[in-house]
């Protein structure tokens, strides 16, 4: 028995849109995604982004309100607001024009390069045929944005890494990451924040805490921070992680 | 207090969850079967989100140490205490020295085991629920073990209390999902979009409370349409979500799903139904049926009028 394709509708596509004008798309019956157009990292996105997601803290409709590269979830319960509510609340925010805040604090985050510590080291300086002083020197100089949390607790997405450590994740992923792992994907930086199975091209490992559920704030990170990367050496990483481990 | 002899397949100490958290990485979790996890707590007279047991596939065996009611809703894994049968969806006196033996689960996946006055265990974030990928909540945020003591709570509860007629959830070894086209829907190619309501698929091995990898029983991969980027910019990702990563066999992300992905988002299912996606177990067959606006909404209210108290059902406070 063969059945008709389901006639595939027009897509909804926004085009020659500037990037920071956003559409609103159903996820589900009890969220919206409130997506921008870009598939990169785009600064102007992520402010406005941080901006919407500030604005819509202001207010107990959410449930969740997650941010992310190009995209911002909100959800709530149906039950309470309708759906159209939710919209009409959404569209409301994104009209009301808001200067970007910077409201987030710049976490300087102490990292040993290379090693054992950043075993995927060689292969970025084989890809970018930069010397390992190069890529730590071109990795801890940018002020990344945290753009963005999960996959597992405290894994911290940042904004785009420069353009010559840009390198494509493991074909297969490894099965164990370290919690503390700083990485490369793609365009993409980022510190595991918890020992996961992970693809990431490993550089370097923090001795900082990221994510410690024993901690009065268990979050080292939020979305809307900033990171500053600062080398340090194996014995000082050593002399950190002995700090973070005698104050748990 | 209880003692753990035999720990099973996976049980852990679960609540109504933490919800709020996903920007942080924290998925709301809590018990995988919202509703048979309710139903546990209300038949033993305590509040519907008390802390219970859930326990995943079977092979849990307790020990009380004290006179208590309990109860056990939800999947079938023929419950004996001291050798002799015991009924699911009947709260029952236990006591001291009595031993519960839960079998495996011949129809559906997760029981839940409600303990009068609720139990106890760690809590992180104002939740007791086990999150075990970052260790929190429950016990030690582990799965119980052999050796473990769970103390019982003193919150306060009322009369046990027994089941109206057509209150007990049916189970069944194949799962209908309704669902709404999710964000990336139209990427797939048409063929895709129909396989997926037409087709019958299996839970692999590879499911566990963060999720269940499915495939076509009768079907075909899902294919991405080849206009389309086979991998996009990592997004946040919600339970109950079908992703289709590039190999073409689907993923549905369960109560401890992940809190961002980088898949396409196929499908999504309604939130009246997320709570039988606890009953998926590996060779659970699973299908989707479409809804479209506004169907999901009456079929929540007419749920939560039928369960919750609210509205003029059974249990106080409880809603999907």
């Amino acid at each position: 028995m063969s059945l008709p394709p389901l006639k595939s509708r027009p897509q909804k596509r926004l085009q020659a849109r500037p990037s920071t004008r956003p559409e609103i798309l159903p996820y589900g019956d009890g969220a919206f995604l409130v997506q921008f157009q870009t598939q990169h990292y785009d600064p102007n996105v992520t402010d406005r982004i941080e901006t919407l997601k500030v604005a819509l803290q202001k207010s107990n409709d959410w449930v969740e309100i997650v941010t992310g590269y190009n995209a911002l979830l909100v959800s709530f319960n149906p039950q309470n607001i309708s759906p159209d509510t939710a919209v009409k609340h959404l569209e409301n925010t994104l009209r009301t024009p808001k200067k970007p805040l910077k409201t987030g604090r710049v976490i300087d985050v102490p990292v040993c390069y290379g090693g054992h510590f950043g075993p995927d080291i060689d292969a970025i300086s084989q890809s970018s045929g930069l010397s390992t002083d190069a890529i730590i020197a071109l990795h801890s100089q940018e002020t990344y944005q945290v753009c963005m949390m999960g996959f597992i607790p405290g894994f911290t997405f940042l904004s785009e890494a420069p353009k010559a450590l840009h390198h494509p994740r493991h074909a297969t992923p490894r099965l164990s990451v370290p919690a503390g792992s700083v990485g490369l994907a793609g365009w993409q930086t980022g510190i595991y924040g918890l020992e996961s199975p992970g693809g990431w091209q490993i550089i370097g490992r923090t001795p900082s805490r990221i994510f410690d559920s024993t901690r009065a704030e268990p979050f080292l990170i939020k979305s809307g921070d900033s990171v500053k990367f600062t080398p340090v050496s194996e014995a000082d990483y050593l002399k950190l992680d002995n700090e973070a481990i005698a104050s748990c | 207090m209880l003692e753990i002899l035999n720990g099973g397949t996976q049980s852990t100490l679960q609540d109504a969850g933490r919800p709020g958290h996903r920007h942080a990485g924290i998925p709301s979790g809590g018990a995988a079967d919202r509703l048979n996890f309710a139903l546990a707590n209300w038949s033993v007279g305590n509040a519907w989100d008390a802390v219970a047991i859930e326990c995943a596939m079977g092979g849990l065996h307790i020990k009380f140490h004290k006179d208590t009611i309990i109860s056990i809703c939800g999947a079938k894994m023929w419950a004996q205490i001291n050798g002799t049968s015991f009924q699911n969806f009947k709260p029952t006196s236990v006591s001291k020295g009595d031993i519960l033996t839960l079998s495996y689960a011949r129809n559906g996946c997760r029981a839940y085991i409600a303990v009068a006055g609720g139990l106890k265990g760690d809590n992180f974030l104002g939740s007791v629920a086990t999150y075990i990928p970052a260790k929190i909540g429950g016990l030690d945020g582990t799965a119980l073990k052999a050796g473990d003591h769970i103390s019982i709570a003193d919150n306060p509860y009322g009369p046990t209390r027994r089941f109206p007629n057509g209150y007990v959830p049916r189970l069944s070894q194949h799962i209908v999902l309704r669902v709404l086209a999710g964000p990336e829907f139209e990427q797939l190619t048409p063929e895709s979009q129909r396989q997926l309501f037409v087709g019958l698929f299996e839970a692999t091995a590879q499911t566990d409370r963060m999720g269940a990898r499915i495939k076509g029983a009768n079907t075909k991969d899902i294919r991405i349409l080849p206009t389309e980027p086979i991998s996009m910019v990592s997004s946040p990702l919600l339970s109950g979500t079908l992703q289709v990563p590039p190999d073409g066999l689907p993923i549905l992300s369960l109560i401890d799903g992940h809190c961002t992905g980088g898949y396409l988002r196929a499908l999504q299912v309604i939130r009246a139904d997320l709570w039988q996606m606890g009953q998926i177990g590996p060779g659970t067959r699973v299908s989707f049926r479409r809804c479209f606006a506004p169907e999901p909404l009456q079929i929540l209210k007419g749920r939560n009028a039928f369960y919750g108290a609210e509205y003029g059902g059974l249990i106080d406070g409880f809603a999907f």
